[in-house]
């Protein structure tokens, strides 16, 4: 299929650096200057509600909505917050767009602060892209010398502050009031909801957090009308969505696709299929947070609802490809070593039982695993979905249920055989 | 005021209030251990989740508001099971200390396994190994693997001393809590963390392996005798060796007193109370100097004293100085001794600026007051002051030096300390008759022709007035060392000899005079006193109360 790239239009323009200039010159900046002279805020959040758009960070949440959700006659400050503490394991789409194209980040913040009435915005960027935040820093100086940012942007009577903030590492920070509690200088510890950002998010003020692809639409949206937007792929899940591939593929690397495209389509006629012609195994659709699909799965749609109903879910749109050399119980144990490492630690369930988990499966892997440890885990999953302050712990647990659920029998053989069947090293 | 069930019960909550705060009003437990209602609320342990109809996840008890018509289960198959697996995840790394950890026995995390976790361990995982037994200041020691993360310690010191010396550092499962860089835990309110820690992380290095709680043969609710806040208490005696020591003091709750603290000072402080330099038998002064006196030859040394004083001189030559330290009930039979029945007028307990210019006030801003006597607002409110061209305490030591009083009676009170711009040591050198009592010998009692000595507010029964003016009552807990005997008996002796007689000295009875006099405690009698609750009384809620209508009771 051929589509008609919209985010990553500039890879298409030879030896692009991704300055103001060169984003002008392909039309950069053209939907600021049209919404700050014909538009309303009002109507520009109803455009977004049009299109379509849904969240890309991960939870697939429609964009305008959330930010309808903000009060209209709030005496206190609206914030937007931009996520970009991209760290789902699998997931480096935002990187790019990060490094290559900020500008159009930085429009879609414009954008959306001028429609939901915020006057400074914070861009929240992970603590490991060096080289991401300095081409934030140096997009950011041009556009505050240009106008773009700062005050009575373009000679309108609108200001906005666009303040840079670093990550120290740690994914929990991705996590929306992780963040908030991190930009306010405390250990980033999510906190309960309700109540929702929208209400009581960045110093308890009105808060829109929204991811830096899901910004990146922004510009878009509002220059070539929602109706446009909402044309590109499916009804429900509108507009074009980068996907990261990785793993046993001839062509791993960012795709930018409607979500018609089906995920057989993504591997084998975008990603070049699976490395050395062997047979696929098992794919993680939506980032490691989300439950693996296999072989018969493969013609799933790649949007939100689809994906929802095979069992797993949209998530980043990091899809992760494993071919037969790989060992599931290996890549449980790869997969909860992270979430052990990233537990914020304040419920109880995640805690500890993402620490019980990892050890669990690393013992199984080295050979050391029980027969009554396969539905232990499936216990341990089930008391730690669904009762916690945030849902990392039910993106720990999720994932290993569905290892378990479609490849029961490499376990079994583990604990059977009393080692690896596939080796040490298996499926590097 | 939203009405909602849990477990069947209908509830009618007075005001806004949490589901986990409903039912506590109600006696219905849901378990829990970040949740204190003195502290914020951070919804963390994850013990309180109950079942809400309507809402498909189970809910933080804790953190959910009690909305109208809400239909709560504390003890669905689903909690049950959830709440099994947070203890379960618990016990996972807890280590399994109980044979030598202090909380054993008092533990709520035992309890809570007890009633509502596994029998027995699913895990084969070695335990996670962290510090042990680590001091973290002068009062309080910590052990890393015991704690369970509930945060409520570190929540204490940023929220009430407002000191936060404590934080937790790393995160998930290497999380710790632990000192800030350069801190020790040395606020003045350091000793609550221990009654907040859930398990055996924090504890007294005071109490540390001293006893089991079961081994402790007394628990008597008392007051802190330490300043005029009167801090709500319950002391643990333990018998060991044949004798009845007192091992720890604990705060009581008391939202108008002391909410649920108490300060480091009065919590550990009670090392006086076994003092070598405690006095354990009287002295009466001879020949050589000061020497043991059994107590019935002083107080006929006394008695024959005074007659012959007011024979020759007048009542007027005669004086008392009372320390605010008393209970109510001594104070009014000094009172009663002097004033009503030897008539001498010169009677005072202001001994100190704080009570003389009447400016005790808040020390710290939490609990500790600037009188640190436990009853001037007893002693204000019986009026233990001069009578009729009464002379007060520094009027008594002018009498003293230029030789018009004859005889003081200076009850707990260390004058020569206390008022060092007077001639106090000069002016007591010349009465004739000095009687004192003290805890310990000091530069007032080695004046003295009578050391009597004096029983510790944990060895007798009474009341105290807080400075609120709240009627608190003492409950003795020890018997006192050697010969000590109550301030009432010897007066009562001495009265005797004297030929009268003081009534009924029974702390109970004293009340049934007590009520009888005007002034802030006319109508409280013995009945009323007896009433008094745990939480102690102020005479204006009496009042009030016999004021208003009863509600009545039909019965069809």
């Amino acid at each position: 299929m051929s589509f008609e790239k919209v985010l990553t239009r500039y890879q298409d323009i030879p030896g692009y650096t991704g300055t103001l200039d060169a984003y002008e010159a392909q039309g950069g900046y053209q939907a600021l200057r049209k919404a700050l002279k014909e538009m309303q805020p009002a109507e520009i959040i109803e455009a977004v509600k049009r299109s379509g758009l849904r969240g890309r960070g991960g939870a697939g949440f429609p964009c305008g909505v959330k930010w309808g959700f903000i009060p209209k006659d709030s005496p206190k400050p609206v914030y937007l917050v931009v996520n970009g503490d991209e760290s789902e394991p699998g997931t480096f789409k935002d990187r790019m767009l990060i490094e290559e194209e900020p500008h159009q980040i930085l429009e879609g913040i414009v954008l959306a602060s001028y429609a939901i009435g915020c006057h400074q915005a914070f861009l929240y960027c992970r603590g490991e892209f060096v080289r991401g935040a300095r081409m934030l820093r140096r997009a950011l100086d041009e556009a505050y010398a240009k106008g773009y940012i700062g005050r009575r942007i373009l000679g309108s009577g609108f200001d906005l502050e666009v303040v840079l903030h670093r990550g120290a590492g740690a994914y929990i920070c991705g996590e929306e009031t992780g963040l908030l509690e991190s930009l306010e200088g405390k250990r980033g510890q999510p906190r309960p909801k309700p109540p929702f950002p929208a209400i009581s998010g960045l110093y308890r003020c009105p808060t829109v957090v929204n991811n830096v692809e899901t910004l990146s639409n922004i510009p878009h949206i509002l220059l070539r009308g929602p109706e446009w937007y909402a044309g590109i792929g499916p009804a429900k899940s509108t507009g074009p969505r980068l996907f990261s591939v990785s793993g046993h593929v001839e062509r791993p690397g960012n795709y930018e696709l409607p979500m018609s495209v089906t995920l057989r389509q993504l591997i084998f006629e975008h990603a070049g299929g699976i490395r050395g012609g062997r047979r696929l195994k098992a794919v993680i659709p939506g980032g490691s947070s989300s439950p693996v699909l296999t072989e018969q799965h493969l013609d799933v749609g790649m949007d939100f609802d689809s994906l929802a109903a095979a069992g797993s879910m949209g998530g980043s749109g990091a899809v992760i490809v494993m071919d037969d050399t790989t060992c599931m119980v290996r890549v449980g144990e790869i997969v909860s070593r992270f979430y052990h490492h990233e537990s914020c630690g304040q419920c109880t369930q995640c805690r500890e039982g993402t620490a019980w988990l990892h050890k669990t499966l690393r013992r199984i892997e080295h050979g050391q695993g029980r027969e009554a440890d396969l539905d232990l885990l499936l216990d341990m999953c089930d008391n730690m979905k669904g009762k916690t302050i945030c849902v990392l712990s039910d993106a720990a647990a999720m994932p290993i249920e569905s290892y378990l659920e479609h490849f029961r029998d490499e376990f079994e053989r583990h604990v059977r055989e009393r080692a690896c069947p596939f080796g040490e090293g298996s499926g590097d | 005021m939203p009405t909602l069930m849990i477990n069947g019960v209908e509830i009618v909550t007075p005001g806004p209030m949490s589901i986990l705060e409903a039912a506590r009003g109600a006696g219905i437990e849901i378990p829990h251990y970040c949740y204190h209602p003195g502290l914020s609320v951070v919804g963390q342990c994850r013990m309180c989740q109950v079942e809400v109809e309507k809402m498909p996840k189970l809910a933080t008890a804790c953190n959910t508001a009690a909305a109208e018509g809400m239909v709560v289960s504390t003890n669905s198959s689903r909690v049950e099971k959830a709440r099994r697996a947070v203890l379960e995840f618990y016990l996972l790394n807890h280590p399994l200390d109980c044979a030598v950890c202090d909380r054993g026995g008092e533990c709520p995390l035992q309890d809570y396994t007890l009633k509502y976790g596994p029998g027995e361990s699913r895990s084969v995982e070695p335990k996670v190994q962290r510090a042990k037994h680590k001091v973290l200041g002068p009062h309080v020691v910590f052990d890393a693997e015991r704690c369970i993360l509930c945060t409520r310690c570190v929540r204490f010191c940023h929220e009430v001393p407002k000191t936060g010396e404590l934080g937790v550092f790393s995160r998930g499962e290497r999380s710790e809590i632990n000192l800030f860089p350069g801190k020790l835990l040395d606020n003045a309110y350091s000793g609550n963390v221990i009654d907040l820690c859930p398990v055996g992380a924090l504890t007294s290095r005071q109490y540390r392996f001293q006893s089991r709680p079961w081994d402790l043969v007394r628990q008597i609710e008392s007051v802190c005798p330490l300043c005029s806040n009167g801090c709500n208490v319950v002391l643990d005696v333990r018998n060991r060796q044949q004798r009845d020591e007192l091992l720890r003091i604990r705060p009581r709750e008391n939202p108008a007193v002391n909410r649920w603290w108490m300060c480091d000072e009065g919590r550990f402080g009670f090392g006086y109370l076994y003092a070598a330099e405690r006095l354990r038998v009287a002295y009466g002064r001879e020949e050589g100097g000061q020497v043991p006196v059994a107590v019935d030859e002083l107080t006929g040394r006394v008695a024959d004293t005074v007659r012959r004083i007011v024979q020759a001189h007048g009542e007027g030559a005669i004086g008392c100085v009372v320390s605010s330290r008393h209970t109510n009930e001594e104070l009014f039979l000094v009172r009663r001794f002097f004033l009503d029945i030897l008539r001498t007028p010169h009677l005072d307990y202001r001994v100190r600026p704080v009570q003389s210019e009447e400016t005790d006030a808040s020390e710290d801003g939490i609990l500790r007051r600037t009188d640190k006597t436990p009853n001037s607002r007893g002693a204000r409110d019986l009026a233990i002051l001069p009578g009729q061209d009464g002379l007060d305490v520094k009027g008594m030591i002018a009498a003293a030096q230029a030789g018009r009083l004859k005889a003081l009676f200076v009850f707990e009170e260390d004058l020569v300390r206390e008022l060092p711009d007077l001639p106090v040591r000069e002016a007591l050198s010349r009465l004739d008759l000095l009687v004192t009592s003290s805890l310990v010998p000091n530069e007032t009692t080695a004046l003295a022709h009578v050391v009597l000595p004096a029983l510790a507010t944990a060895e007798k029964d009474g009341s105290l007035t807080n400075f609120q003016g709240r009627i608190q009552k003492i409950r003795r807990a020890l018997a006192p060392p050697g010969a000590c005997r109550s301030l009432a008996e010897i007066l009562q002796d001495v009265a005797r000899r004297l030929g009268w007689d003081l009534g009924d000295i029974e702390p109970e009875r004293v009340w049934a005079a007590i009520g009888e006099q005007s002034g802030p405690y006319r109508g409280i009698g013995w009945k009323e006193w007896r009433a008094i609750g745990p939480q102690g009384l102020l005479p204006e809620e009496l009042r009030a109360a016999s004021r208003e209508p009863r509600p009545e009771r039909h019965e069809s």
